[in-house]
């Protein structure tokens, strides 16, 4: 009896919580849709069903979702999803970027982390199927209707005179916004590994200082040890008018330098970025370096280092 | 308000329900892509390649990807010289992967198996490695040698 009525005092009290959370319910705002993103009907559909509910201002809540304190959860995920990505507005952005995000899309549902596993855990019908990631991918290796314009060979040719004429001088080059500094000794690191990245049309080289060649010499990849630094040099693509691709004008390096104390409010690395053959730190603020990070998170178990490095480079 | 997030956040992980990440995302050295048979043409030209530094890449016709290494000598004159014409005795190494997409980016491609190594040294000799171990294929190769040492460097600012 008194068993009873523990459990219906718990009930009602739970019932006058959950009844109390409702009040708080701050809106969720639905700005108009002003520039969509513009891609084929079956890609659309796609994206409409697995991502407008946060990507876009077309948000559509289950019922359950309207409840507290789900809907908080919810609402602040939307919020933030919007950010990172809207397709109700991506539609203003050049062609090339729209793809280049639509690429991102299709990583990080390959690599598990969207949609995000703990919304999954309770929309169980929310993920991507294989088919639909099949669609997604044939659409995106489908070279678009005008294909990029080639790199122009002549300023890759003023660039690479200018370069070799400079004789290894050091320009002066600004931190970034976060205060990573530039490290221009990056060029003598040794090979880490290479890719072609189709997708953006350009040429990369991955590099590693001395601390990270020896952490792979010794297989111990999974938590890079504190002052291993890894840059990676992005040139745009060279047809070479034979088939083959060259490295043409110099686009930019990257920088990851890892400490553990120092950088631990991100994920333990330092994170930079400079462009063009001046160097100039990418971003307007030190916000750029949530780019950075969301892209690397679905590489977060090997520490957020996307590279399989190539052992060997001693 | 945000500790509330967390918290429920955690509660929702921990629950366990979360779907596993895929194998790839986990910690891996692109073993297939190593040389091996190092020995074999070590001792012959006493260089591997891939201790040197990057003069540039390229990728071929046909789904393979060059990377082009030297030693100091060689690096040093392709960073502030246009014309190939490398101080006698520079060392340059071209190695040369069959190419695989990137399991953790659609949109890269990245070294598979080695196909080729090859080593130019500068005013002399020119030698050519292949399969895994890498043993030596017989000749000379001039034509190869010219191309090679007159790949222009990367431009590395």
């Amino acid at each position: 009896m008194t068993r009873m009525r523990l459990l219906t005092g718990t009930g009602i009290a739970l019932l006058l919580i959950g009844g109390a959370m409702q009040a708080y319910h701050p809106k969720l705002e639905s700005p108009p849709v002003t520039a969509e993103i513009q891609v084929p009907d079956e890609v659309k559909q796609i994206l409409r069903q697995r991502c407008y509910s946060c990507h876009s201002n077309e948000t559509k809540l289950p019922w359950y979702d309207n409840l507290a304190p789900a809907y908080w959860i919810v609402r602040s995920d939307v919020r933030e999803g919007r950010e990172h990505v809207n397709f109700s507005t991506i539609g203003a952005k050049p062609a090339a970027v729209q793809r280049g995000t639509l690429f991102e899309s299709v990583n990080l549902i390959q690599l598990g982390s969207m949609p995000l596993p703990r919304y999954l855990a309770v929309h169980r019908d929310a993920g991507v199927t294989p088919d639909e990631l099949v669609t997604l991918r044939h659409y995106l290796e489908t070279p678009p209707v005008q294909p990029a314009a080639p790199a122009p060979a002549a300023a890759a040719e003023t660039q690479f005179q200018h370069w070799i004429a400079s004789n290894g001088t050091p320009i002066q080059v600004q931190p970034e916004w976060n205060g990573v500094p530039f490290l221009p000794e990056y060029k003598n690191w040794k090979p880490v590994s290479s890719t072609e990245r189709w997708d953006n049309h350009t040429m990369r080289q991955i590099f590693g200082n001395d601390i990270a060649l020896e952490a792979i010499a010794d297989g111990k990849i999974d938590n890079w040890p504190d002052g291993t630094v890894f840059a990676k040099v992005a040139w745009l693509q060279q047809p070479d008018g034979k088939g083959g691709i060259t490295t043409g004008a110099f686009q930019q390096v990257e920088l990851m330098i890892k400490d553990s104390k120092k950088y631990a409010s991100t994920e333990g690395w330092g994170w930079g970025r400079w462009r063009g053959d001046d160097l100039k730190p990418y971003g307007k603020d030190a916000a750029f370096q949530n780019e950075c990070i969301s892209c690397h998170e679905p590489v977060a178990h090997s520490d957020h280092v996307y590279t399989m490095p190539i052992g060997g480079a001693q | 308000m945000k500790q509330l997030l967390a918290a429920m956040s955690v509660v929702l992980l921990l629950s366990g329900c979360s779907p596993k990440p895929p194998k790839t995302v986990y910690p891996r050295l692109n073993r297939e892509a190593e040389t091996s048979g190092l020995l074999s043409w070590n001792q012959r030209s006493s260089w591997n390649p891939r201790s040197g530094r990057v003069i540039t890449s390229w990728v071929n016709p046909g789904g393979t990807m060059t990377t082009l290494y030297g030693d100091d000598a060689a690096v040093n004159y392709a960073r502030s010289h246009a014309d190939g014409a490398y101080p006698a005795g520079a060392k340059l190494g071209a190695v040369t992967w069959k190419q695989q997409e990137d399991a953790r980016w659609f949109g890269g491609r990245i070294p598979a198996q080695v196909a080729s190594v090859e080593i130019v040294t500068a005013g002399g000799s020119y030698a050519r490695y292949e399969g895994s171990p890498l043993t030596a294929v017989p000749g000379d190769d001039t034509q190869r040698a010219q191309f090679l040492l007159h790949q222009r460097a990367a431009v590395m600012p």
